[in-house]
């Protein structure tokens, strides 16, 4: 099955002729394989924590335009322990500024910017926050971590998530991360119930739901001495 | 993803300057944004507003004290905070819970008290993106549920020929606890805070604020409960909800999600007044709450009254 559709896509690709783009390159193109290399950090970051952001802070600020026309709002933040200076359209929600213009790509987009998924789950001030249903232009000074900054930390909640297997395809993964890491840092002894309830607004399509309070209340054992 | 057209945004430095911004014309204003935010996405409301004022910066609008016997909650308090102040547990228990059963954690963290009061209805047809039914509450001449899919509408009627519920969760609770709203012009008594105006679900002008919400403190012997009925136990909007504070020969039982506004159940407030917290004597009481509830055409939200009596007669239970 894998060979034929190799095959099939060297036809395309030959159809196309040599100088154009593969179907593997299309379908990055596409973002459809974004999921992908989701799956690939945060099951590998254990070891490699590979949290890099294509985008560099320092860069970001460089290609910041000095002085902000009267539509763009001049914010600074910190991304993941890096400085970022942006200026941002009053219309740019805080998802849409790390994955396309910082490249962060863990705040997923699941239920259209209803708020009701919890995919794009980041934390904003200690707080889990929706990056969907946030304007970017108000996160001025704000400090964000995504599921690649907890990644990067090494923080025990990524190796429990691991060890339970609590995750299949991986698409809702950062989210429920971010809010597991979030409890965390507010209760590093969480009972199960206080679990479930935090993590009550994040969905899994595959409805793995029964391994993350005990992934979670791994990572809290493992948090070291309290 | 569908992303917002074009507006402008305003950081407001104070209440009056959010409000001089609202008088100038199409603003609007946003605090935690998860309601406003949502509906301008899917352009839900007939006017796509040109400015976005934030309140967010205005200081000294977050926070809950005790005052001269009353609660005070800033208009800007998170949902969470609430939830979680031990303060608000202990005395106002149907508010913290109210609080608490909120959609999901995340938009309690995101969303304010004055949002969660002042949020548009979820009616589906008034939610439905681009604006496709011109209702009443849109300033149209149609009810569309009052002849379509009304499973989730009001069980007392229409007001002002809209059959949308109020789906607030600390509502209720605000007006079982006898609160008052405090906004930059006046004060309002909780149970007239709320109506059907065109689009918005409160008799707010359109260039007033909420400031702060007062909580008279109960007095001693007096217990509030708050109870929930939704699809899931997180993330849902409710399908019937009820708040109830009931002691020292008083009672006050308000329903949500049952009518436009809270409905303040007086029927069985007096049902339950003088007499002790039973079984039987909640269940008589969740009986008079609603006595009156009558079904929509097709009745397809007739199961929402039964629910309507066990939350009654639970909220009571609670109080005991």
């Amino acid at each position: 099955m894998p060979e034929e559709q190799n095959n099939k896509s060297k036809n395309r690709a030959n159809r196309e002729g040599s100088g154009s783009i593969s179907r593997r390159d299309f379908l990055k193109d596409a973002g459809l394989a974004v999921s992908v290399p989701a799956i690939g950090s945060v099951a590998a970051t254990a070891e490699t924590a590979s949290a890099e952001a294509p985008a560099s802070p320092e860069t970001a600020a460089q290609s910041a335009p000095a002085k902000p026309s009267p539509d763009l709002t001049a914010i600074e933040l910190t991304v993941n322990g890096g400085k970022y200076r942006f200026a941002v359209e009053p219309h740019w929600s805080l998802r849409q500024l790390l994955r396309d213009e910082i490249g962060f790509t863990s705040p997923k987009d699941w239920c259209g910017g209803l708020g009701a998924c919890g995919s794009c789950t980041v934390i904003m001030n200690g707080r889990p926050v929706l990056s969907c249903l946030t304007l970017a232009c108000e996160c001025d000074g704000a400090v964000v971590e995504t599921a690649e900054g907890i990644a990067k930390e090494k923080h025990p909640v990524i190796q429990a998530y691991i060890n339970n297997n609590a995750f299949q395809c991986g698409y809702c993964t950062p989210g429920f991360v971010c809010t597991a890491k979030a409890l965390l840092d507010r209760n590093q002894s969480p009972t199960e119930a206080d679990v479930r309830d935090a993590l009550g607004g994040n969905l899994c399509r595959c409805a793995t739901y029964q391994r993350h309070p005990p992934a979670v209340m791994e990572a809290a054992k493992n948090l070291g001495p309290k | 993803m569908k992303t917002w057209k074009k507006f402008a945004h305003v950081d407001a430095k104070t209440v009056d300057e959010a409000a001089s911004i609202l008088r100038a014309g199409n603003a609007t204003l946003i605090g935690g944004g998860t309601d406003i935010l949502g509906a301008m996405r899917f352009e839900v409301l007939p006017e796509y507003p040109e400015v976005v004022v934030n309140l967010k910066s205005i200081p000294g609008l977050d926070y809950i004290r005790e005052e001269g016997g009353l609660l005070k909650i800033g208009a800007l308090t998170r949902l969470e905070d609430i939830a979680k102040s031990d303060l608000v547990r202990a005395k106002y228990t149907a508010l913290a819970e109210g609080a608490h059963r909120t959609a999901t954690p995340h938009i309690r963290e995101m969303g304010t008290i004055s949002g969660n009061i002042c949020q548009l209805t979820r009616c589906w047809y008034f939610r439905i993106p681009d604006n496709r039914f011109n209702c009443y509450r849109k300033g149209g001449k149609t009810c569309y549920a009052m002849m379509g899919d009304n499973r989730y509408h009001s069980i007392f009627g229409a007001l002002n020929y809209c059959v949308a519920v109020n789906p607030s969760d600390t509502a209720p609770a605000l007006v079982a606890l006898n609160a008052k709203i405090k906004t930059s012009k006046r004060l309002i008594e909780a149970e007239q805070f709320w109506d059907m105006v065109v689009p918005g679900s409160t008799v707010l002008a359109s260039d007033e604020i909420v400031t702060e919400i007062q909580i008279p403190a109960p007095s001693p012997g007096v217990k509030s409960s708050f109870i929930k009925f939704a699809i899931r136990k997180s993330i849902d909007f409710p399908i019937v909800n009820c708040a109830a504070m009931i002691g020292a020969g008083d009672a006050r039982i308000c329903l949500n999600a049952v009518y436009n506004k809270p409905y303040r159940a007086t029927e069985a407030e007096n049902a339950i007044k003088a007499k002790s917290i039973n079984e039987t004597n909640a269940d008589d009481a969740g009986a008079a709450a609603v006595a009156s509830a009558t079904t929509l055409p097709g009745e397809r939200n007739k199961w929402k009254i039964p629910i309507a009596k066990a939350m009654v007669k639970r909220a009571i239970l609670a109080c005991s």
